[in-house]
């Protein structure tokens, strides 16, 4: 806590300050008061103790009541707006040039945790040293974009001597290798390349290279001339593509930014040039395995808003996003919401078949003899019971404790927090 | 390697190793050990820490709604 909170004030005096301090509210609000205060001159101690007062009136309000059902409403506050997003877009909004999925399919795979999104991509930002050099920044790009031969130069096949030639672009090499001097060099690396990935040898003369199977056969020189098309020179395989954009910084400065096709967020941490407190992938797995579990939640709360935001959904509480997230890793890895994740791994055998496939969750549970507890919201509206949350939970008794007056007794049962199936 | 804890996505983790501490805790929420959140012994975010299996890790999160948030996490295999 800062020792003084309203020390940059001018108009807020020490009694303003105690009255606002007084209040339950949380230290943004109170700060905000303090603003509001001090755009105003003038004041009073009354009036800031209503307004402080006032400011917290509505803020106790909206605060969640016990046993209201968060899960529930979180559910609803996703699924209705999902019912106005575009079944099907693939179109290149957001980012320059790349085709990113977007609304419904986009929010599915994000809930259903899916290994690798429809349309991978990252967002790469540059080190200062080469976030305001273009040429800096390119060479940025040529170490992530996987670069093959056809890039690189023509590839042509000589049938009467049965050999492959290549020719590379000395232009291009220059330009992708910018730290080598030597184009001859580069054309050699490439060589030595070709031959590891091939099994083949290699003729260089400058930056000619020729090769040929062993044997004459017409079929294996275009089986070579395949596998040379898949070759990756330099990058990262997993990467198509790369858009370099110049953006807007903050404070008026402007910086060049990275955005992929294909994403392997781990390799591009290491790159150099690469800032690695700033850069993203859209995959939540690797946001997972190369940041942790919480980098993840922050990941799917960021992901599954701007999802929405894109399609003008932003008015949904990132509050019921939150709680999401924080059901899906809940347990130290990601889950999806869903069969395979949260809703197949309920304590309860009711609430599992109630979700879906609901013979095999009987069945299995019949041959493993489970028990049910009934703690749960679905179970109890199954057989019939009262559920345990808002006023299902509180039990009134008449006259049992001295005095002979009506008193509300809670139990203490436990909510059964319900995720958000759509 | 990268510093995973200099990532704008990652908060930070610290181990509590005062069993006093894990002990207000799980008073402060009413909660068992095992009824908080996990995160596995290996997470990247732990790989600058000691952290065993067993141990509470409290989380402080810049907070979309409150600023500042703190969670626990207990480390799991």
């Amino acid at each position: 806590m800062t020792e003084n909170p309203t020390a940059d004030y001018e108009h807020v005096d020490e009694d303003i300050e105690a009255v606002v301090e007084d209040t339950e509210l949380p230290r943004r609000l109170k700060d905000e008061i303090y603003g509001i205060v001090e755009e105003h001159e003038g004041i009073s101690v009354e009036q800031a103790d209503d307004i402080a007062k006032a400011t917290e009136t509505r803020y106790v309000d909206t605060r969640v009541d016990p046993l209201d059902p968060v899960g529930t409403v979180s559910a609803q506050s996703i699924g209705e707006p999902g019912t106005q997003m575009t079944m099907n877009t693939f179109h290149y909004a957001g980012v320059a040039e790349i085709d990113v999925t977007q609304g419904l399919p986009r929010l599915i795979e994000l809930v259903d945790a899916r290994k690798t999104p429809d349309t991978p991509m990252m967002t790469v930002y540059l080190d200062d040293e080469y976030a305001d050099d273009r040429e800096r920044a390119h060479e940025v790009v040529w170490s992530i974009e996987a670069t093959k031969i056809l890039a690189l130069g023509d590839v042509s096949t000589n049938v009467a001597d049965m050999v492959v030639r290549v020719d590379l672009n000395d232009e291009t090499l220059q330009e992708r290798w910018p730290r080598e001097d030597d184009v001859g060099e580069i054309a050699q690396r490439i060589a030595d390349t070709i031959e590891d990935a091939l099994g083949v040898e290699t003729r260089r003369q400058g930056t000619v290279i020729q090769f040929g199977p062993e044997q004459p056969s017409y079929r294996e020189l275009l089986q070579l001339v395949e596998q040379l098309r898949e070759i990756v020179f330099k990058g990262i395989e997993d990467v198509t593509r790369v858009v370099i954009r110049k953006e807007k910084l903050d404070d008026g400065g402007e910086e060049f930014v990275l955005y992929t096709e294909g994403s392997a967020f781990g390799d591009v941490l290491d790159i150099e040039g690469v800032d690695g407190t700033r850069s993203t992938t859209n995959n939540i797995h690797e946001v997972y395995r190369n940041l942790g579990v919480e980098a993840a939640r922050e990941a799917i709360i960021n992901e599954t808003m701007d999802t929405l935001e894109e399609q003008g959904l932003d008015d949904v509480n990132v509050r019921h996003l939150m709680l999401v997230s924080d059901i899906m890793t809940n347990r130290g890895t990601i889950e999806s919401i869903g069969r395979h994740g949260i809703s197949g791994s309920k304590e309860s055998v009711l609430a599992r078949a109630a979700f879906e496939v609901t013979v095999n969750h009987l069945l299995d549970a019949a041959i493993h003899g489970e028990l049910d507890d009934l703690d749960g919201v679905i179970e109890n509206v199954i057989v019939g019971k009262p559920v345990a949350i808002g006023t299902g939970d509180v039990d009134l008794k008449m006259g049992s404790i001295g005095g002979g007056t009506a008193k509300e007794v809670t139990d203490g049962g436990e909510s059964e927090i319900e995720p958000a199936d759509d | 390697m990268v510093d995973v804890s200099q990532h704008e996505l990652v908060p930070d983790h610290t181990v509590l190793d005062d069993p006093e501490e894990v002990e207000a805790v799980l008073e402060e929420y009413n909660v068992n050990k095992t009824n908080l959140p996990k995160i596995k012994r290996t997470d990247p975010a732990l790989r600058e820490t000691e952290a065993e299996t067993g141990d509470v890790v409290r989380i402080e999160r810049d907070s979309r709604t409150a600023d500042r948030a703190v969670v626990y996490r207990l480390v799991v295999e």
